[in-house]
């Protein structure tokens, strides 16, 4: 069951002028739901185009399923899926009439599964797709990929433009793709999505990659930025060893800082002085890396 | 017709093809009626023509003795000028579109994501882009035999469709020439633009190195020339010509892949 199904090799890929991918080793094994995390234009697209032979690896190498992705790139479309993050469908045809082109170009699929799953999508598929809204072409995208049983599914952003009913939906058809044996290798740049999902996560940064972690490892470290209000004024240095406590700043009674980990240490101080308030903030992606996996935290502010 | 890139191309076309087809068929017949008209008055244009420098003639009408025998009304009204450019305009939207239009519109990424390899998608848009050339060449053919027939025009129907196989194999070059660019780069307006310029370069050499003597030896390097030169509709196909036309042909399909198959493909 270890057998791994994407396999990258020092794999670099410059294009461009800053955009690209540095030196990526990463493992994803037969039978788990992958998450690629990062902001933004770090470099997830790349990444899988090279696995789609969409582009050519500048160094190193992928390997798919077993595959070579340049050389066997046929053999591995025939047991992959894909939906890619900008996606661009013939706007002239219906849905059905798209499914059944691309399922002609694949030999044929079982085309009473490929229903059933656009009715579990509630996508409708005598529309032309032109007239259909975003998120319905995405649902679309999501069967053309989904529709022939691969055994491998890359989704890039998949569920960017899903309304909310329709992402647990997706949520749902992925967890039981994975348990009928498939894997799923998905992009993404939102970290509860990932976390809800994923059995382990690799996070990318400017092209590095930072970490590759079990989903569980991830959620231990909880990362989040605090506000306490105090009824007078509180010393900064009183909170400045606090185990987990970064960032920490203090102005006129209101301390602001960032915690990774518990929280026990942090309230037991404040506890000491008389607490109006505490507010928790979500914070950002690019902030949850930078406190993980940045240089000095300090720099991030 | 969503069996293959192929069918599925010409679908799409489909309606633009049968515009094409028709506005083809629409010309020719009415430039044949008007054959009549045109022959009772035959000294009185001819004169005329023989007014402007030759220079002038070559350039917009073609090498025409007489312009009111079969052969002269069918070079100066149909053959030398308009299905040349009827044919070159086509072939270079389609051939520019083939590709770089699907790349564009960036409905090439989830295609080439089905077990299909590139070549076998690049070469079955090239067979699309040859279809609709070669229907156009083959409407050309029927209306100008079948268009005869009401005016009394004697022609040879095998001298007239060894002239469409010159203009189709003219408008297949071009059509490569614009896909290989195309699919080398990606991008429509580049290969809309070098074979734009190959054809009007082809156009220069043809119609005016005739009479700039430093210029004759060159001719051989313009489509045109090699598609009407020898007059194929008088004298039947030129082997040489025609080898020339298919070798260039051959070779801007092969180039094409060569790059298509090597390069990254734009999102």
């Amino acid at each position: 069951m270890n057998e791994s199904v994407i396999s990258l090799d020092h794999l670099t890929k410059y294009y461009g002028k800053s955009r690209g991918v540095r030196d990526l080793n990463l493992t994803v094994r037969r039978g788990e739901v992958f998450g690629y995390l990062g902001p933004n234009g770090a470099g997830k697209t790349t990444t899988i185009r090279v696995l789609l032979d969409a582009i050519r690896p500048t160094e190193g190498s992928a390997q798919v399923l077993g595959l070579d992705s340049r050389r066997q790139s046929v053999a591995i479309k025939r047991r992959l899926g894909y939906l890619p993050g900008e996606l661009s469908l013939y706007d002239n045809l219906t849905g059905s009439e798209y499914l059944r082109y691309f399922a002609n170009l694949r030999g044929g699929v079982d085309w009473s599964f490929a229903r059933g799953l656009a009715a579990r999508l509630d996508l409708r598929l005598s529309q032309r797709i032109g007239s259909l809204s975003q998120g319905n072409k995405r649902k679309a995208g999501l069967v053309q990929a989904l529709m022939h049983r691969p055994e491998l599914l890359v989704l890039d952003e998949p569920t960017n433009g899903l309304d909310p009913l329709v992402q647990q939906e997706l949520y749902r058809m992925l967890l039981e793709f994975r348990q009928d044996g498939g894997t799923v290798f998905l992009s993404s740049h939102n970290l509860p999505e990932v976390e809800r999902i994923c059995d382990r996560v690799a996070v990318i940064r400017e092209g590095n990659l930072v970490a590759v972690e079990e989903i569980e490892t991830l959620k231990r470290r909880a990362y989040r930025e605090l506000e306490i209000h105090f009824a007078g004024r509180v010393p900064a240095q009183a909170f400045a060893g606090v185990e987990g406590i970064r960032r920490v700043r203090v102005d006129d009674g209101v301390l602001h800082c960032s915690v990774v980990g518990s929280l026990d240490a942090l309230i037991k101080v404040a506890a000491q002085y008389e607490v109006i308030n505490i507010v928790s903030h979500e914070p950002s992606l690019e902030r949850i890396f930078l406190a993980y996996y940045g240089g000095g935290i300090e720099d991030a502010a | 017709m969503l069996r293959s890139v192929f069918l599925k191309s010409l679908r799409d076309q489909t309606r633009s093809l049968l515009w094409w087809l028709f506005g083809v068929v629409a010309y020719i017949v009415f430039v044949m009626l008007f054959y009549p008209t045109l022959r009772q008055n035959s000294e009185l244009l001819n004169d005329y023509l023989q007014a402007f420098p030759e220079a002038f003639r070559l350039a917009f009408i073609g090498e025409v003795e007489d312009i009111t025998s079969p052969n002269g009304f069918l070079a100066s009204y149909v053959f030398s000028l308009i299905m040349p450019i009827i044919l070159l305009v086509y072939a270079i939207i389609a051939g520019g579109d083939a590709i770089a239009g699907e790349e564009e519109r960036g409905t090439l990424d989830l295609l080439l994501a089905n077990p299909v390899s590139r070549s076998r998608v690049y070469l079955e848009k090239a067979a699309n882009v040859a279809a609709g050339v070669l229907l156009i060449s083959l409407a050309t053919w029927a209306s100008v035999v079948l268009g005869a027939l009401p005016v009394d025009m004697s022609v040879s129907a095998l001298r007239v469709a060894e002239v469409c196989v010159s203009l189709a194999l003219f408008g297949l070059a071009l059509g490569a020439l614009a896909l290989a660019v195309g699919a080398a780069t990606g991008k429509k307006g580049t290969a809309g633009g070098v074979a734009a310029a190959v054809a009007l370069f082809s156009y220069l050499m043809y119609s005016f190195a005739p009479s700039v003597a430093a210029l004759r030896p060159y001719r051989a390097v313009s489509l045109l020339y090699l598609y009407n030169g020898a007059d194929p509709l008088s004298n039947g196909l030129n082997l040489v010509h025609l080898t020339m036309l298919v070798a260039f042909t051959v070779a801007c399909v092969a180039v094409g892949l060569y790059f298509f198959r090597r390069r990254d493909l734009a999102v």
